[in-house]
């Protein structure tokens, strides 16, 4: 909430009577524009001196305003949007590419739920390894789950190259494209997740793109915080699930997050939810 | 010459005092008689009957409430009257029995699939298409044919141009977008000449419990006409903004929300909460920790909760209620004064028939009950890849 002095540098119209203007409403900040009623201001300015630099003072801050919500777009952009960039990327699981359309959704947060040692870990490890063959993949490890050797492994089946040599460079190539990042507590993701959101927004448009995001598993950095008796748990959960799905969609990233147990309600709305308990068990 | 600028003042407002009594007169006669106004305002503001919402006729200016637990196909709903309202009435000799106006849909949620959307916004043109084609002639040529799908392509963009969809991702944002959402429509109207006719709001509750917390009271001072980020004045500033935009565009508004259908409630609940671990509780804590949040922080006023005749239903995970449970509480859980806002509710839920229609034997059955106004019956639906179809 920087108050409105920050802005005067920028906006010239926002000086000092402006300023006490909206002192005496009880507005110091762009944020306190949002929550007062600003026909009512209106009519105050009307009944001010110097109505006219007053007036062109709100019309100004209304468009700082506007530039603080997202863009709003059309149907077709929409559509085109998607057909452009919302890509599916497939998991190399048969059944779970089944299941799921052709594999993971780019622009959506897709969640594995099962209970424990339903092998959740190795559907995401398979996954990125099978993706960063073309992309950059992002792996949130939480449990010190994350194995290289596994995803040699995998590699290793894929590939079908003669001399071992080759073989080793296609690995090691593919295998630097999965970034690795142990995180133990939400504070600690959500520092990850910034930095990434700062890295992308500022990140030129060639090369190898990050496609994928893995947070394994999500479940142990939130049941710490929901447990206790307070609002803020939930709040937390929430903050996290809305980053997770702006990432997704702003920059084109297939969220896939792997979750213990069953799924709780009502908040991870936004998931392609699939229950792996009976799939990989049954 | 003084004289005569004082008969000359006179005489004017002799004059104007003239004019002022034919004036006052002319506010006696009346305007239009009852039958005439009725007329004028249901061919201005017509009724709309969109299926499901078939029952109780909603028109422009009312605030419909959708509530439901999780996948009860609210968020369908809306895009049913969505792609009815964007379609055209008559296009082309072909009807579509649509209202031809925008639509703005504000995701909070934001998990809206614009493919899913397009696709059923396909699939209505070109079932309206082919029944014309039924009634009218055969398609014969490959020329025709090619004629119709280019026509359906062009029909397709116009309508998916009258779509507007924005997302939010913090009550920030969303306030942000609805105070400069009247400078948007003016734009609209003056640049494509699009009247909006509905505004969606998916998931109204979202920011709810975000905002909950999120109390930026930092530099306050003791200040009293500084208003803090507080859950009650972001919510009090959202209706006031739709309030004041339904002034001047008038638009119908319909909102989904998310409410979780209840389970047995009792004391003994709060003090087990503290023995329960792993997620199958956090269910019952929430319910625990909302009891604990109302009277520790806000006033009853804040919050309009109640308990009805709760069913013993065990699974607190069940979605799925049986089509005789007709008193289901849910927990209201938005501020006063969106439930006042409200000025239609309806309740949505996935049931566990099967669906006894052998056209669509896959598809889950849904429950509609109109809560407000009341209606004493329940209509059921199910969702097919052409839109809604009503099974009673």
């Amino acid at each position: 909430m920087a108050p409105l002095k920050n802005l005067e540098t920028e906006y010239p119209i926002i000086d000092s009577t402006f300023r006490k203007f909206c002192a005496s409403h009880g507005i110091f900040s762009v944020e306190d524009f949002l929550i007062h009623d600003l026909y009512m201001l209106a009519a105050f300015v009307e009944q001010d001196i110097s109505s006219e630099r007053l007036k062109e003072g709100i019309t100004q801050v209304l468009s700082i305003i506007d530039d603080m919500h997202q863009p709003w777009w059309n149907g077709m952009e929409l559509l085109e949007d998607a057909k452009r960039n919302k890509h599916v990327l497939p998991t190399g699981i048969q059944g779970i590419d089944l299941l799921l359309g052709g594999g993971i959704h780019i622009g959506q947060l897709t969640e594995l739920v099962g209970p424990s040692s339903s092998g959740k870990t190795q559907v995401c490890l398979q996954t990125a390894s099978n993706v960063a063959s073309n992309h950059m993949v992002l792996y949130i490890d939480t449990s010190n789950s994350f194995s290289p050797e596994r995803i040699a492994y995998f590699l290793g089946k894929t590939i079908d190259v003669a001399s071992a040599q080759a073989k080793n460079q296609i690995v090691q190539k593919v295998m630097s494209n999965i970034l690795c990042h142990s995180v133990f507590d939400i504070f600690a993701m959500f520092d990850v997740l910034h930095q990434l959101e700062s890295h992308l927004r500022y990140q030129d448009g060639g090369g190898c793109q990050m496609r994928l995001l893995i947070v394994d598993s999500i479940s142990l950095l939130i049941s710490p915080v929901l447990g206790s008796s307070s609002t803020q748990g939930r709040a937390l959960m929430l903050s996290a699930g809305y980053l997770l799905k702006k990432l997704a969609h702003q920059h084109n990233l297939a969220v896939l997050c792997s979750h213990f147990k069953t799924p709780i309600h009502g908040f991870w709305e936004g998931c392609k939810i699939c229950d792996l308990g009976p799939a990989l068990t049954g | 010459m003084n004289n005569n600028s004082i008969n000359n003042s006179r005489r004017n407002w002799q004059f104007s005092s003239e004019e002022m009594g034919s004036h006052a007169k002319s506010w006696l006669v009346e305007d239009e008689t009852a039958r005439e106004m009725l007329e004028r305002v249901q061919t201005e503001r017509p009724f709309l009957l969109l299926p499901p919402l078939h029952r109780v006729p909603i028109r422009v200016g009312n605030v419909v409430e959708l509530t439901g637990p999780s996948s009860s196909s609210k968020t369908h709903i809306l895009i049913q009257a969505a792609i009815t309202c964007i379609l055209p009435k008559q296009w082309n000799a072909v009807s579509y029995g649509g209202l031809g106006h925008s639509v703005m849909f504000i995701d909070l949620d934001c998990r809206f699939d614009i493919l899913r959307f397009s696709e059923l916004l396909n699939h209505r043109i070109m079932e309206a298409g082919s029944s014309c084609k039924v009634g009218c002639h055969k398609m014969g040529s490959e020329a025709q044919f090619a004629r119709m799908k280019h026509y359906n392509e062009e029909l397709f963009a116009s309508c998916m141009k009258r779509f507007l969809y924005i997302r939010c991702y913090d009550s920030s944002e969303f306030l942000a977008t609805l105070k400069t959402l009247h400078y948007r429509l003016q734009k609209e109207r003056e640049a494509h000449g699009l009247n909006v006719h509905l505004l969606l709001i998916d998931s109204i509750g979202a920011f709810h419990w975000l905002d909950r917390v999120v109390n930026m009271q930092q530099g306050n001072f003791g200040l009293t006409c500084r208003k803090s980020w507080h859950l009650q004045n972001v919510s009090e500033a959202v209706v006031q903004e739709i309030r004041r935009l339904l002034l001047v565009h008038p638009m119908l508004v319909m909102a989904t929300k998310t409410v979780f259908l209840g389970n047995k409630y009792s004391k003994a609940l709060i003090s087990a909460s503290h023995a329960c671990d792993g997620y199958k509780s956090s269910f019952l804590r929430q319910q625990v920790f909302y009891e604990r949040v109302k009277t520790s922080y806000e006033t009853i006023n804040h919050f309009v909760s109640s308990y009805g005749n709760w069913p013993a239903a065990d699974n607190p995970y069940s979605r799925n209620v049986t089509s005789t449970d007709r008193q289901l509480p849910y927990r209201k859980y938005m501020p006063a004064v969106w439930q006042s806002f409200v000025t239609h509710r309806i309740l949505v839920r996935a049931t566990d028939d099967d669906s006894v229609d052998d056209e669509h034997p896959n598809n889950s059955v849904f429950l509609l009950e109109w809560l407000m106004p009341p209606v004493n019956s329940l209509d059921k639906f199910t969702v097919t890849d052409t839109g809604v179809f009503i099974l009673s």
